[in-house]
C-alpha cells in the first residue's frame, strides 16, 4: 500500500519572513520609545479642574481659592478673576510647557503664557484669567480641566 | 520594468497633486459661486460671539441682499481693520447695527454696502467646523507676513 503524499506550496512571503528584518527591528524599538515617552509626559503633566458660576448682578466676584483646582468662584457678567499656578522645573535638563484646555469654561478662561520653555532648576507661574462675557448664562456652572504637559528638551 | 515603475510612480504624483489642488483651489471657488460671496470660508479668531460661535470655528458665509437680512441674524462686514462678524440688532434706513453676543457694547452702524455675507445655518444654529479655523487662521497669518 502507498502512502499518501501531500506536498505543500508555501508563498514566497511565508517562507522568507521567519525573523523580524533589521529594519522593523528599529523601527519597533523607535516606536517603543515614542510610547514610552508620551506615557511618561501624560503621567508627569499636572491636572487641575477648573470651574466658574455665573450670578445676577454687576460686579459680583467670588472667592473661593484653592490650591488643587482653578476655582474662579462665582462672576457676573462683565467681570473677571485671577487664579495662579506654579510648576517648577527640579530636573537638569530645559522643559517645554504646553498648556491645555479642555470642557466649557475654555473659552472663558486664558493663561498670560503657553508654549514656552522652562529651563532646568527654575520655577514659574502661570497666571489664568477667566472673564465672564454678556453672554454668560446666569446660574450656568461652566467646567472643565487644564494638564500642563512637561516635554523635556535636552540641549533647549 | 524600471521605466514602468517610474511612470507609475510619476502618475501617483500627478493624481495626488490634482486632489490636492483641487480641495485647496476648486472647494474655495465652488463655494464661492455656491454662495454667492467671494469670502465663503472664514476663520473665527475672538470669543466675542460666545457661545453661539468659538475662537478657532471654521464657519461658511454666504452672499445675502440688504431686504434679505433680519435682526438676529450674523453678518459679516468688512471695515479698516479686516472682516468682523457680530449678529444683527436692528436694522436701519441706510446702516444696521450690530453687536457682539459676549459684549455689553454695540459696534458703530454698519453700512449695507460694507456686508460681506451672513453665516450660514443648519437646523436654526450657525454652521461651524471647531478648530478647523486654526488652519485658516494660520495660513491668512502666514500669508499677510
Amino acid at each position: 500500500m502507498q502512502d499518501n503524499i501531500i506536498s505543500t506550496i508555501t508563498p514566497p512571503e511565508y517562507r522568507e519572513r521567519k525573523t523580524w528584518t533589521q529594519r522593523e527591528k528599529t523601527l519597533a524599538v523607535v516606536l517603543g520609545l515614542v510610547v514610552l515617552l508620551v506615557f511618561y509626559i501624560t503621567l508627569d503633566a499636572n491636572k487641575y479642574r477648573a470651574e466658574v458660576r455665573v450670578v445676577e448682578g454687576s460686579g459680583r466676584v467670588g472667592v473661593n481659592p484653592t490650591t488643587e483646582l482653578l476655582d474662579f468662584g462665582d462672576l457676573s457678567r462683565g467681570t473677571s478673576a485671577v487664579r495662579r499656578i506654579s510648576i517648577s522645573n527640579n530636573t537638569g535638563i530645559p522643559m517645554w510647557i504646553a498648556v491645555v484646555r479642555v470642557g466649557s469654561i475654555t473659552d472663558l478662561m486664558n493663561p498670560d503664557k503657553n508654549y514656552f520653555i522652562l529651563p532646568a532648576r527654575t520655577q514659574e507661574s502661570i497666571i489664568f484669567t477667566t472673564y465672564m462675557p454678556a453672554s454668560g448664562e446666569v446660574g450656568a456652572l461652566y467646567t472643565g480641566r487644564v494638564f500642563v504637559f512637561r516635554i523635556p528638551l535636552p540641549g533647549a | 520594468m524600471f521605466m514602468k515603475k517610474a511612470l507609475s510612480i510619476i502618475f501617483e504624483i500627478l493624481l495626488y497633486a490634482v486632489i490636492a489642488g483641487g480641495v485647496l483651489w476648486g472647494l474655495p471657488t465652488f463655494l464661492s459661486w455656491k454662495l454667492d460671496t467671494p469670502h465663503p470660508i472664514a476663520g473665527v479668531t475672538s470669543a466675542s460671539m460666545w457661545p453661539a460661535l468659538r475662537r478657532g470655528d471654521l464657519i461658511l458665509i454666504e452672499g445675502v441682499a440688504p431686504s434679505e437680512l433680519e435682526e438676529g441674524d450674523i453678518v459679516v462686514w468688512r471695515h479698516e481693520g479686516g472682516f468682523t462678524i457680530h449678529r444683527v440688532v436692528a436694522l436701519n434706513q441706510k446702516t444696521l447695527v450690530t453687536k457682539g453676543d459676549g459684549n455689553f457694547d454695540e459696534d458703530k452702524p454698519v453700512r449695507y454696502e460694507d456686508i460681506v455675507g451672513r453665516a450660514v445655518e443648519m437646523r436654526g444654529k450657525p454652521f461651524r467646523i471647531p478648530y478647523l479655523g486654526f488652519v485658516t487662521i494660520t495660513v491668512q497669518k502666514h500669508i499677510n507676513y
